[in-house]
């Protein structure tokens, strides 16, 4: 029997009051801190009679130590970080400015590189991050500021006051497999807060309670995601400058799965590589983590390898619905930032400059909101927090978005049509064909066994899990291993499954259980069960877990809830 | 009760180490975690001075990183903390840290000084035992249960093989830790915002400087174990193969 967590009910909580908590220490969440603090900073510096503390505000991550859940490729755009710290260049960890960049369309045994490097991915002036350091770096700012970053703590649940969000409760700990309180029990908090701000990364846990209860995405395109498995290398020297950036399309991919890869030069030798496989495949068997050793294989790539050690291992999904699939990101209590709201920009890869700048952007309006209450002003927060959503509006992060609304959407019927769709996007200032591209969920794309060639058909290479040779390609296991991932043991499964029938009577049949193939990290098992009809039955390994949400949102029948862990869980990031 | 705990931080477990340029310790850019046997040590001293009352000290010496153990103790209940900072500390043998943690504590008056086992990354298990010495004091290692007594405490060490042994000792006394002595408690959220407000002293290395000679023992070199596999074929009749066997796994493996 199968126990999930909740959190207990029916005991008393301690409580903590809060002006502002940010739930989530990624750069979204850093920089809407290290913001404000700066705000209450100029302030205090100003009004001397009326001094602002900062005392109240508070950031909570799950992970043990700041950045250590923060996984990218990463290239860093640096127009938002020269807004918040300008000069930040000098101090902060860059690896590397890209010098050269390059595409390849590749064959299974061939490349073709792009004559021209389309426009946005030319990525001269960006730099080459371990977004794990720069978080780690930028946590630092944030804490010599006197702000508390509670590390170690999730965000279980909002709380609301009919219509208003009015806190976090943070995650029970010490809690056993059957969901009894262990000896060392301590009840999550309730943090009431006049601000909650949402900076959780891709598909929040918080974020979706929110966008469920009111319905937020009603007028909003279905958020599209890709998976993205990166590995990150050790290899011998001057086979890549630092700086050097090389996108791929094609293999191993066909010309209808959407994804494709990155490898970035970074110093002392060492290769981000990874692929992006789009959560919007057809077929069930599709495996991620194969993608990533398929390409690998590749004589381009494997040249690259040869003779080096892979030293890390991650998985992370992205938001790639665009302008269209983003949510209301401001309300009666709440903001929402970065990629949990869906920020990034999938022309060019990239979103951490945009979660940043929607962390300033939120930090001012929250500033304004508290400046207000403490004047006692007659002004319903409501209204003041929705000054985010125009702010967002009228900056940069629009016009860099609302010019590539459509690029996702024109590749649901493939490749060709894709680029055929980015083409004429390309011409038209984004709008293609029209002004609003419609789109779907990325599982209901996903069709069924049935449907489908027996042998994969032109897919067959992409299906099944990835043998691996131990030294270019790996295991998904061996590949786990080098994500550091570590929970406590003794917890009731974080992966909540609303209705196990479905997997053991209707999944197995229809889709062949493909939780056992997006997942990245072996959480899902189909184990023997004599007593099932369909002789298995779901098990789960949520210590294996590497909170990349893929299956919260991959699953094809959604009955898959990602929610957070005992605090302190889950990879360990280090340099990714 | 007034209590010091040694703690120690280490690279985590699953790190990937790489070796310095010298080939003597390794490259700084890890995760690094509170020593196991250390979170044991701290909880047993707050559990203590739950039991007995009296304050809780912890102790660590490392550059600016390792402030993260003292404020983990801190926000679990420690009263308050000694940082000995600097980054010539890392490389210092065993009798060089007792030294210095001698010469830290020298105005202070403890009845009982934790320190953890061993440390997870030198695994020395030495510096308890050298700082016991140097004040002069007894110890007892690979504590499993402390209890008070009137005329001190009585502990009980693990032995081999399932043995336990019981000593009565007075006080001060110094005891190192074993990991699994108790259960660890969570840092609480309020727990964690108070520590801000807790004394944390900073010694610099010239005040401890004095105290601190050559080290006694030396990495001279570390190294990852080169991977070999070697295959054998032993020949004869099955008998004759199960003699040659049992002889190589007895006398040149020692697996037997």
């Amino acid at each position: 029997m199968l126990i999930f967590r909740k959190p207990i009910e029916g005991i008393d909580r301690p409580q903590m009051p809060a002006d502002v908590v940010i739930v989530g220490g990624g750069p979204a969440g850093m920089a809407c801190a290290l913001r404000l603090s700066q705000l209450i900073d100029v302030h205090n510096a100003k009004n001397p009679e009326s001094q602002r503390s900062k005392e109240n505000i508070y950031v909570l991550e799950k992970a043990r130590e700041i950045g250590q859940h923060c996984l990218s490729g990463a290239l860093l755009d640096p127009r938002s970080m020269r807004e918040l710290l300008p000069g930040f260049e000098k101090e902060a960890p860059l690896d590397a400015e890209v010098t050269k960049e390059a595409v390849y369309f590749l064959t299974e045994k061939s490349k073709f590189k792009l004559p021209i490097t389309p426009p946005p991915l030319r990525d001269h002036g960006n730099y080459v991050i371990s977004l794990n350091r720069f978080v780690k770096w930028l946590g630092g700012k944030v804490e010599e500021t006197g702000i508390t970053i509670f590390t170690g703590f999730a965000g279980s649940e909002l709380l609301f006051d009919g219509n208003r969000v009015t806190g976090v409760r943070t995650d029970d700990k010490g809690v056993d497999k059957e969901g009894h309180q262990k000896s060392n029990f301590e009840p999550g908090y309730d943090l009431n807060a006049k601000i909650v701000i949402l900076a959780e990364g891709p598909r929040g846990s918080l974020t979706k309670q929110l966008v469920q209860k009111f319905d937020l995405a009603k007028n909003a395109n279905p958020q599209t995601y890709g998976v993205g498995i990166k590995e990150l290398w050790e290899v011998p020297s001057s086979r890549i400058a630092p700086g050097e950036v090389i996108y791929t399309m094609g293999w191993p991919l066909t010309t209808k799965e959407y994804g494709g890869a990155w490898i970035y030069g970074s110093k002392d030798n060492i290769v981000s590589l990874g692929f992006v496989t789009g959560l919007d495949y057809a077929d069930p068997r599709l495996d991620p983590q194969r993608v990533l050793q398929d390409f690998k294989q590749h004589p381009f790539v494997t040249k690259l390898l040869e003779g080096g050690k892979m030293i890390r291992y991650g998985a992370k999904s992205l938001p790639y619905g665009g302008w269209w699939a983003i949510p209301p990101v401001a309300g009666n209590g709440w903001m929402i930032l970065g990629d949990s709201a869906g920020f990034v920009n999938s022309a060019r890869l990239k979103g951490i400059h945009l979660a940043i700048k929607s962390g300033m952007l939120a930090a001012e309006t929250a500033f304004e909101v508290l400046r207000n209450d403490a004047l006692k002003k007659d002004d319903s927060s409501a209204a003041t927090l929705g000054d985010f959503q125009k702010k967002v509006e009228s900056s940069w992060i629009k016009d860099e978005l609302w010019k590539v609304r459509n690029m996702h959407q024109g590749f649901a019927r493939g490749f060709y049509a894709g680029m055929f769709h980015t083409a004429l996007q390309m011409v038209t200032g984004g709008r293609g064909l029209r002004n609003r591209y419609p789109a779907k969920a990325g599982y209901e794309h996903m069709r069924k066994l049935a449907a489908l060639p027996a042998d994969g058909g032109a897919e067959a290479h992409l299906l099944g899990p990835a043998k691996g040779d131990g030294k270019l390609t790996f295991d998904k296991l061996t590949d786990l291993y080098h994500s550091g991932t570590k929970h406590e043991e003794d917890q009731p499964s974080h992966l909540v499954i609303h209705d196990t029938n479905i997997c053991n009577t209707r999944c197995v049949k229809e889709f062949g259980s493909p939780c056992q193939n997006f997942c990245p990290a072996n959480v899902y098992e189909m184990v023997d069960d004599a007593t099932q009809p369909s002789g298995k039955r779901v098990s789960l390994n949520p210590s294996n877990c590497v909170h990349c949400k893929t299956c919260d949102i991959a699953d094809p029948y959604q009955i898959i809830t990602w929610v957070p862990p005992e605090g302190g869980g889950g990879p360990n990031y280090d340099g990714m | 009760m007034k209590i010091l705990v040694c703690m120690k931080q280490v690279p985590q477990k699953d790190a990937p180490l790489k070796l310095n340029e010298t080939g003597t310790w390794i490259r700084e850019d890890v995760s690094y975690e509170v020593n196991e046997p250390d979170a044991f040590a701290l909880e047993e001293s707050l559990r203590q001075k739950e039991k007995h009352g009296g304050e809780v000290v912890v102790i660590t010496s490392g550059p600016a990183r390792s402030q993260q153990v003292l404020r983990e103790a801190l926000a679990k209940g420690a009263d308050r903390a000694i940082h000995l900072e600097d980054n010539a500390f890392v490389g210092l043998d065993a009798f060089n840290t007792a030294k210095a943690f001698a010469a830290a504590i020298k105005d202070e008056k403890f009845d009982l000084i934790f320190t953890g086992l061993q440390s997870d990354d030198y695994g020395y298990a030495q510096t308890g035992v050298i700082l016991a010495e140097l004040l002069g004091w007894p110890h007892a290692t690979i504590i499993m249960q402390i209890e008070k007594t009137d005329s001190g405490i009585k502990v009980k060490r693990e032995l081999e093989a399932g043995f336990f042994q019981f000593v009565d000792m007075s006080l001060p006394a110094v005891l190192t830790i074993q990991s699994g002595i108790n259960k660890l408690r969570y840092a609480t959220l309020i727990g964690i915002k108070n520590a801000k407000n807790k004394p944390l002293r900073k010694v610099a290395l010239a005040e401890v400087q004095s105290a601190i000679g050559e080290n006694l023992q030396k990495i001279e070199r570390l190294y990852v174990p080169q991977k070999t596999k070697k295959t054998e074929h032993i020949e004869g009749t099955p008998s004759e193969i199960a003699k040659k066997l049992v002889d190589k796994l007895r006398n040149e493996l020692r697996v037997l």
